[in-house]
């Protein structure tokens, strides 16, 4: 595993996380901003807004170019607005991001979006972006369009649904952010198995290690007391990776429900990675999937890599 | 692994489009015709009932479902290539072109400036009278200019009053809430008033026009219908009083600081004043001339004059003129003239008679209780110029006076408060974030009834003296 190249590209990782107003986003964009400052990544801030029916879409338009020339703002663009308030408030040591001020006329519309054109300064790597629609689909378009590594997203009970599409449809990793206390010094729990993803999530883990330096633990579980060559051997794999970087790993075998299994481990002072499913989609959404029945039954927060 | 989610996606994003096709096949395929209605016709609501779904969920970009309606009836055999095309293009669909263009037009002049300093000469600084003004103003000018022309024009001046009145909007929630409903309201109220105040009044007079019930010259329709706008504005006056309850009785500060404001604008300049020359000159041509030139061709005139003294860009309004709703209004206009020649809407129309009719014995209750309820329900659902379009030609079947009825259902399709998607002006108000989808259900249950009532009253009592 160490001779490959690396799926994860530790100097150019691009974050992406959505805002809906001050009100309720103020949780989800703080630690977003904490999560891209502690690796070193470039944030996407996207404000995803009701789209008006398309009968009065241009009736909508017409009188926002009218109040344009009032000097009154989409509120999208307030809620943006109020984001760089906000990062700027939790990095006050960045002195280049201080300097930037927020310009509502500086505005460019592209792709379907419009995005906030900020002055390039050095050591503020922020994209503000504004999109109308329906939130997955807007999400996705903007992962694909920008090639983001991570969307980060909040995990509150009332919208699991909606955190349930979101793993099954964005095409990059996703970190819910269920519960993560930023004081806590949380123990990494990574779910090791034979799947596509577990290569991807063993670099995302020893990456986490690394900057926070939380201790690591890889847990395979089997469903049999056998435990067959494919899950040994990613475990073994995954253990020589973190031995390359240095880290140490405990390892765990145990037998069970997978999800059950998953759940009762983490407890609440786990931070879990798992790989995304490998079942065919349309398997997932009539029979669920590993990460989202652990997301429905956990309290910990979850990163699940795509 | 990726296809299957990309698959997977566009079908979660289409389910809508994947049912109406689904439901079409097992109408078209597997349901035997009533005998009493002939096949054409069966497949004509076939293609409604689709392009109702498609309409109400947008799973499809609008010009798509339009094109739907209008290839389906050759395919399925109703009409022929050229006839279709022939009902396509009416003068009730210049009339939508014409006024989304002169929308454009007067927008981008600047006169929104001058409204406010008008509205606030008219009422002074007292909340219930700006409330009051502003709505009567909205009502008016929405009579005949179009009810979305008046609330862009009229939403900045709502708005710079609220924002001055406090720096957080939502401390003084209900002041928001009565401005931007009275704004909202008012245009709705008044779009009845006058053929032009709507596209949904042309498309119900095409449909006299082609069903051949008659036509109606404009200052006959506000004969019949104005009286409706008059009652139904101090109604919604007190009625958004009510329901808001604003924080402020008194607006001063906020008015002192509005009228700095637009007085920046400095004097009404002479290109103003051509705009709203032009602007009355077309309104004069509704009014003399449109039994000979037809309402669309007049507005159609008008755009280009403004085009013509360079009052607008083309390139501003080919970009700002929404031309899939105008497709949309053609096939829609195209599929409800087939209802008719095809026997479907007479067909719906006795179906509903019959079976009402044992709850209703008196024809002309029911006749106006359907078109009314049935159109009432429609424009919260769909927006209002559509429920007219579809649900005009079987309205104007149920019997009775056809022009009685069309007013009738031409006033119902502005009952559309209780969402924000019926009416352009509600979907405007509602952009702005500053009001939510339950205070059109707070206020709009109230409109609901006394426009209602106010129906009831203009029906029973003053069309009689006509």
């Amino acid at each position: 595993m160490t001779k490959k190249k690396p799926l994860i590209d530790p100097k150019s990782l691009k974050f992406l996380t959505a805002v809906s107003s001050a009100e309720y986003s103020k949780p989800t964009l703080k630690m977003g901003a904490l999560i891209a400052s502690v690796f070193d990544a470039s944030l996407g801030v996207v404000y995803v807004g009701e789209r008006a029916s398309e009968f009065h879409g241009s009736a909508v338009n017409l009188t926002r170019t009218n109040l344009d020339n009032w000097n009154i703002i989409h509120p999208g663009l307030e809620v943006l607005e109020w984001a760089l308030d906000e990062l700027k408030k939790l990095s006050p040591e960045n002195k280049e991001l201080a300097k930037i001020q927020f310009n509502p006329d500086h505005v460019y519309e592209e792709d379907g979006r419009v995005r906030v054109i900020l002055p390039e300064e050095k050591g503020c790597r922020i994209e503000l972006v504004l999109r109308e629609g329906e939130l997955v689909d807007q999400m996705r378009k903007e992962i694909q369009l920008e090639s983001y590594d991570l969307a980060i997203i909040g995990g509150s009970q009332n919208k699991r649904h909606l955190a349930h599409s979101l793993i099954q449809y964005l095409p990059s990793s996703i970190f819910v952010l269920q519960k993560l206390n930023p004081r806590k010094k949380y123990k990494l729990l990574l779910l090791v198995d034979d799947s596509a993803a577990t290569r991807k999530s063993v670099e995302w883990g020893a990456l986490i290690a690394e900057k926070l330096g939380w201790p690591v633990r890889t847990l395979t579980v089997s469903k049999t007391i056998r435990f067959g060559a494919g899950y040994q051997g990613a475990a073994d794999k995954a253990k020589a990776y973190f031995d390359s970087r240095g880290i140490e790993v405990e390892q765990f075998f145990l037998t069970g429900d997978p999800v059950r299994t998953f759940v009762e481990f983490a407890g609440d002072n786990h931070f879990v990675i798992m790989g995304a499913s490998t079942l065919n989609p349309i398997k997932q959404l009539l029979f669920g999937s590993k990460p989202i029945k652990t997301l429905e039954q956990s309290d910990a927060p979850i990163l699940i890599v795509r | 692994m990726t296809i299957y989610i990309d698959v997977l996606f566009w079908m979660r994003q289409k389910r809508w489009f994947l049912i109406a096709i689904a439901y079409g096949l097992v109408m078209h395929f597997g349901v035997t015709p009533p005998v009493d209605l002939n096949p054409a016709a069966f497949d004509a609501l076939i293609i409604i009932s689709m392009a109702l779904i498609l309409i109400i969920t947008e799973p499809l970009p609008l010009p798509a479902i339009a094109m739907f309606m209008l290839f389906m009836q050759v395919v399925l055999g109703i009409d022929t290539a050229n006839n279709v095309a022939s009902s396509f293009m009416n003068d009730a669909v210049f009339f939508i072109m014409g006024s989304l263009m002169l929308a454009v037009a007067i927008v981008s002049q600047g006169l929104d400036k001058r409204l406010a300093l008008a509205i606030i000469y008219l009422t002074g600084h007292k909340t219930w009278r700006i409330i009051a003004g502003f709505t009567a103003i909205s009502a008016i000018l929405a009579s005949f200019i179009g009810e979305h022309t008046v609330a862009a024009m009229m939403m900045p001046v709502g708005l710079t009053l609220v924002r001055y009145a406090h720096k957080d909007p939502k401390k003084v929630a209900g002041l928001t809430a009565a401005l931007l409903f009275s704004i909202a309201y008012g245009a709705t109220v008044g779009s009845i008033g006058t053929p032009s105040g709507g596209g949904r009044n042309v498309i119900m007079m095409n449909y006299w026009a082609e069903f051949g019930a008659g036509s109606v010259t404009y200052l006959e329709w506000i004969k019949y219908v104005y009286p409706m706008v008059l009652i139904q504005i101090p109604f919604t006056v007190l009625i958004l009083l009510w329901t808001f309850k604003p924080e402020q009785n008194n607006l001063d500060s906020a008015v002192r600081k509005l009228v700095i404001d637009v007085a920046h604008a400095g004097k009404i300049k002479g290109r103003e004043w051509l705009a709203i020359f032009l602007f009355i000159l077309v309104f004069l041509g509704w009014v003399f001339l449109s039994e000979d030139f037809g309402l669309g061709i007049i507005a159609l005139l008008g755009v280009f004059l403004y085009l013509a003294f360079g009052l607008v860009e083309w390139q501003e309004l080919n970009r700002k003129t929404n031309w899939g709703v105008i497709l949309l209004f053609g096939a829609a206009i195209s599929i409800g003239i087939q209802m008719n020649d095809t026997g479907a809407a007479q067909w719906i129309a006795q179906v509903i008679i019959h079976n009402l009719s044992k709850v209703i014995d008196n024809p002309a209750v029911l006749q106006g209780s359907v078109s009314v309820l049935l159109t009432g329900i429609m424009s919260n659902i769909l927006s209002s110029s559509a429920t007219v379009a579809v649900v005009g030609p079987i309205v104007l079947d149920l019997g009775g006076d056809k022009i009685l009825i069309g007013y009738a259902t031409a006033i119902a399709s502005a009952f559309g408060y209780f969402t924000a998607v019926a009416a352009p002006a509600c979907t405007i108000i509602y952009s702005s974030g500053l009001v939510k989808s339950k205070d059109f259900l707070r206020a709009g249950w109230k409109m609901g009834f006394l426009s209602l009532v106010s129906l009831l009253g203009l029906s029973l009592l003053w069309w009689p003296l006509l």
